[in-house]
């Protein structure tokens, strides 16, 4: 039996999701965007069936079936369909409030359980067992990012055909005091660091281009060690109280130091952090001041530092930029990214077609829905292959990780980098930094 | 639907052809108007091979078939009100021949109809009618509702541009109708049969369609009004001097101050109404034609005509009335659009008549549309959930239909009669109107199977 509380929230998101969909006029408009629905062709699977599906549950037409639940995880939560809507619904916001329906009344499921209320929470499992893969793929089985550890990912229910990232043998944060002072003198500022667990335990090069261009341009950073998960994959992945968790956690922690403003360079964190964060917490005058302090590394950087002009290091490449969903429609930050790459000499900037189409990650989607994550991001390596690039930048780790991975299906290398890596390079390459 | 049933329709379609789970039903029971039926199958077609085989079966068993585009409909034409098979045309998106040198086209009824301008802008080409459903409308729906667009008034609509089609009809047959020849009166003109039909008489799986050159130059201007009558005289003036601009749009206070709420375009927030003309074609003759249109405005005490410098500025006119019917959508929770016309002479009339009607019944009405053609949008807005609401909009709808039939209009410019228009039709044609309509179905359906239960009650059908 469900107790009362529970209840009253998954009635909540219920009523939360209504508010969303009663605005849909049912036009269709996101047939022609929606990417999941491009592959799938289903109406079922399109915003305007997602929304129908709600109005359906609420009015208690429809039950909570497998091809419900098939259908609302169906979604790579990218936002095109609001970004494109005539009445301004946010379908995504439907499906969040459905899938924290479902899990409110069912439960979470064992696996989910362990990973989103234990493991994400006290983090050292994770860490070593991110050590532990790290080691064994380098030291026993080096042999590149298409390494057999993906073997294992069926146990999971994961498919075996992704090559998988290699994890980092020492967590980032681990190589970092708390606080790293500023190499240019008194600080001009005291900034903020969350690394978002990609950062800590994958792309530890990330972490460690941000300190340095920060603390190089005179900012001291922070990287407060009691980070959690920013919350985004258990939201996406229907844990309302797991995300609810996180999310006070970080809040709470960041506002004890005093800070100028606070860094992310992953795009779902920092959507978690800037807005998504609202969701969980009232609304109060600690909660406005700490999301206005929430910058993506490249808006940041774009904003506040100014590179000189022989700053930056000669780098000839031709470099394309794929928009991740929660950066570009998630915080309106597209601009800045572009403009730091175009500030590189040498560097030739190639503008892909589609740029800002979705690249089908979508965090564990495309851990769970492999096939169609695939055929989503063919359209992204197509569009890829035809500049001729040495790299795609990007900015976003389950972006890099998915593109990557269908790069190597199709014999294309590795090119996926993020915008503060090559910057870094271009920074350290003329001694800046 | 019997198993059976659905073991005869997985062998004409292929596995991922055909769904019959309760919640696809619901995914597509529904268009974009207001009326909901879940069907017993949904059928997504890729030949007219298929939908021969589909309709012969059909036919055989009785079982009503639904056509569907991408069910952007306005009056729930594509709704299978009778229940049955929904047959899906939006995979047929092939484009079949492009022929530049006789500026035609000739592509699959399920394909997007913007789809066909990247395709024909190589050779300098465009196809004319752009509903405001353009970019995720078919063209197979389009010819079906007659679609029309903000070209409208100079440009014509879907029924102007289409030259051949092939159809598959009620009982399977297919026929291929019209001609590539610019003239040809081999038997009867069937081709406008079909056009406007809305899915009752066959379907449609291919069609040719007729394109023009882009036009070399446009002028595009805002005319601000101090009230509404004065805007609607202008369209009426302006037509009478002789002008055809290609695009003439019109809204309202209520429209203008929702799309500033909505987005910024530069919108006076404070005048009763404005114009949106656009002229085009060489670039001295368009600049011409502009001057004359603001000598007609002249005549109407205008406020303002300011004329689009740059390419921008044209962007961000034409932007605010894209965007009108969403920003309206924004104001209350549900809003109820119609397509009432008439002739351009009578707009004032229409347009007071309206406002009379929304004051009579205590309505939020926002009125927009391609007033060049007198295709008007008056759209009131709502909540569904306010029972009385709801009464006074229904009485509202029923005396602006009647509005429209005594001036001489039309209850529907572009959407089609459908279900949502259905208990107004014979009030515009007549009984024996009507009666015709039936005759000409039963020629083609005699068991009333395509389509069912739209447009008029088809004597012995089960529709209410
Ligand atoms: C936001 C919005 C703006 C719109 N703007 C306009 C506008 O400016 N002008 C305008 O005219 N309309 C407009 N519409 C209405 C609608 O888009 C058009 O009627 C369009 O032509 C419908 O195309 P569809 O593919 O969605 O067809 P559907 O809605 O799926 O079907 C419409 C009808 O056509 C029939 N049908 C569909 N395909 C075929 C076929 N291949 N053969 C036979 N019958 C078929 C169906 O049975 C149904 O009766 C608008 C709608 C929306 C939601
Ligand atoms: S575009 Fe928006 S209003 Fe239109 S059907 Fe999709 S969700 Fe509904
Ligand atoms: S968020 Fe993306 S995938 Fe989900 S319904 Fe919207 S457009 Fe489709």
């Amino acid at each position: 039996m469900m107790v009362q509380r529970q209840r009253e929230q998954a009635e909540t998101h219920l009523l939360r999701a209504a508010q969303e969909f009663q605005k849909c006029m049912q036009c269709g408009k996101c047939r022609s965007v929606c990417p999941v629905f491009k592959e799938i062709g289903n109406e079922l699977y399109v915003a305007r069936g997602k929304n129908k599906l709600a109005e359906k549950i609420v009015s208690g037409d429809l039950q909570i079936t497998s091809r419900v639940k098939d259908a609302i995880n169906e979604c790579l939560n990218c936002k095109t369909c609001s970004a494109n809507c005539p009445a301004g619904v946010s379908p995504e916001h439907v499906v969040l409030r459905l899938r924290w329906y479902i899990t409110t009344r069912e439960g979470l499921g064992l696996f989910k359980a362990l990973v989103f209320r234990q493991l994400l929470w006290r983090k050292w499992p994770i860490i070593a067992g991110a050590v532990f893969i790290g080691f064994v793929q380098r030291i026993l089985l080096d042999i590149g990012p298409q390494n057999p550890v993906r073997h294992l990912f069926p146990l999971f229910g994961f498919s075996k055909r992704r090559n998988f990232p290699r994890l980092a043998l020492r967590p980032a944060q681990s190589l970092y005091p708390e606080v790293i002072p500023s190499k240019k003198g008194t600080p001009v500022k005291r900034i903020g660091y969350f690394t978002g667990c990609a950062g800590n335990l994958i792309y530890t090069n990330v972490v460690k281009s941000v300190v340095d261009i920060l603390t190089g341009y005179g900012y001291d950073v922070v990287i407060p060690k009691d980070q959690k998960c920013s919350g985004t994959p258990v939201l996406a992945n229907g844990d309302y109280e797991g995300a609810a968790n996180l999310m006070e956690h970080n809040f709470n922690l960041f506002r004890r130091y005093d800070l100028d403003a606070i860094v992310v360079s992953c795009s779902s964190c920092g959507l978690a952090l800037k807005k998504e964060i609202k969701l969980f917490i009232d609304n109060c005058d600690e909660l406005r001041e700490f999301c206005d302090k929430i910058y993506d590394i490249n808006e940041f950087l774009e904003k506040e530092v100014q590179f000189g002009p022989n700053d930056l290091g000669r780098l000839p490449y031709r470099v394309t930029y794929h928009d991740p969903c929660h950066l570009n429609r998630g915080q309106d930050v597209r601009k800045e990214p572009r403009s730091l790459l175009m500030k590189i000499p040498g560097l030739i900037f190639k503008e892909m077609q589609d740029a800002a189409v979705c690249c089908g990650s979508a965090g564990s989607y495309c851990l769970t829905h492999y096939e169609t994550a695939i055929q989503i991001n063919n359209h992204k390596i197509k569009n890829i292959q035809k500049e001729y690039v040495e790299y795609v930048a990007t900015a976003c780790p389950t972006c890099i990780m998915h593109i990557q991975d269908n790069l190597l299906q199709h014999h294309s290398g590795e090119k996926a980098r993020f915008v503060v890596e090559i910057l870094a390079d271009s920074l350290r390459k003329a001694g800046t930094i | 639907m019997k198993k059976s049933h659905l073991e005869e329709l997985s062998t004409i379609f292929e596995n991922d052809g055909i769904l019959h789970q309760q919640e696809d039903m619901i995914a597509y029971s529904y268009d974009a108007s207001h009326i909901e039926k879940t069907p017993e199958a949904v059928v997504f077609a890729t030949s007219t091979d298929q939908i021969c085989k589909l309709m012969q079966f059909a036919y055989r068993e009785d079982i009503p078939v639904t056509p569907r585009g991408q069910g952007s409909g306005l009056s729930g034409g594509s709704v299978p009100i009778e229940k049955g098979i929904v047959l899906v045309l939006d995979r047929m998106r092939k484009m079949l021949d492009f022929d530049p040198e006789n500026r035609l086209i000739t592509v699959e009824a399920g394909m997007t109809t913007s789809d066909i301008d990247p395709i024909v802008a190589s050779a300098d080409l465009f196809y004319p009618p752009d509903p405001g459903s353009v970019t995720f409308s078919t063209i197979g729906g389009n010819i079906a509702e007659n679609a029309g667009g903000l070209r409208g008034l100079k440009y014509g609509v879907t029924k102007d541009y289409v030259k051949m089609l092939k159809v598959v009809l009620p009982k399977g047959d297919i026929v291929t109708i019209g001609s590539k020849c610019v003239k040809h009166v081999a038997g009867f003109n069937l081709e406008p049969i079909f056009v406007g039909s809305e899915g009752l008489l066959g379907i449609i799986t291919e069609v040719t369609l007729a394109l023009l050159p882009i036009p070399k130059h446009r002028e595009s201007a805002l005319v601000v009004f101090n009230t509404l009558n004065d805007a609607a005289q202008c369209v009426s003036d302006i037509i009478a001097y002789g002008v055809t601009p290609s695009t003439m749009e019109f809204m309202d206070k209520t429209t203008i101050n929702a799309v500033q709420n909505f987005k910024d375009c530069n919108l006076p927030r404070d005048a009763e109404a404005v114009l949106l003309i656009e002229t085009d074609g060489e670039k001295n003759s368009a600049i011409g034609e502009m001057k004359n249109i603001k000598k007609a405005a002249e005549k109407n005490s205008f406020r303002s005509f300011s004329l689009a410098g740059n390419t921008k500025e044209r962007d961000l006119l034409f932007e605010g009335r894209r965007i009108a019917l969403n920003a309206l959508a924004n104001v209350k929770p549900n809003l109820i659009l119609e397509d009432a016309t008439v002739v351009r002479s009578k707009l004032p009339d229409m347009v007071r008549g309206i406002c009379e009607i929304a004051t009579k019944y205590n309505l939020m009405v926002g009125i927009f549309g391609h007033a060049g053609d007198g295709n008007l949008h008056p759209t009131f807005l709502i909540d569904k959930n306010d029972t009385d609401e709801m009464k006074r909009t229904e009485k509202a709808v029923k005396e602006l239909f009647r509005l429209a039939i005594d001036l001489e209009g039309t209850i529907s410019g572009e959407h089609g009669i459908g279900l949502e228009k259905k208990p107004f039709l014979e009030d515009q044609i007549g009984s024996a109107g009507i009666q015709l309509l039936c005759d000409i179905k039963r020629t083609f359906d005699p068991k009333n199977l395509l389509n069912p239960g739209k447009m008029f009650d088809f004597p012995n059908s089960t529709s209410n």
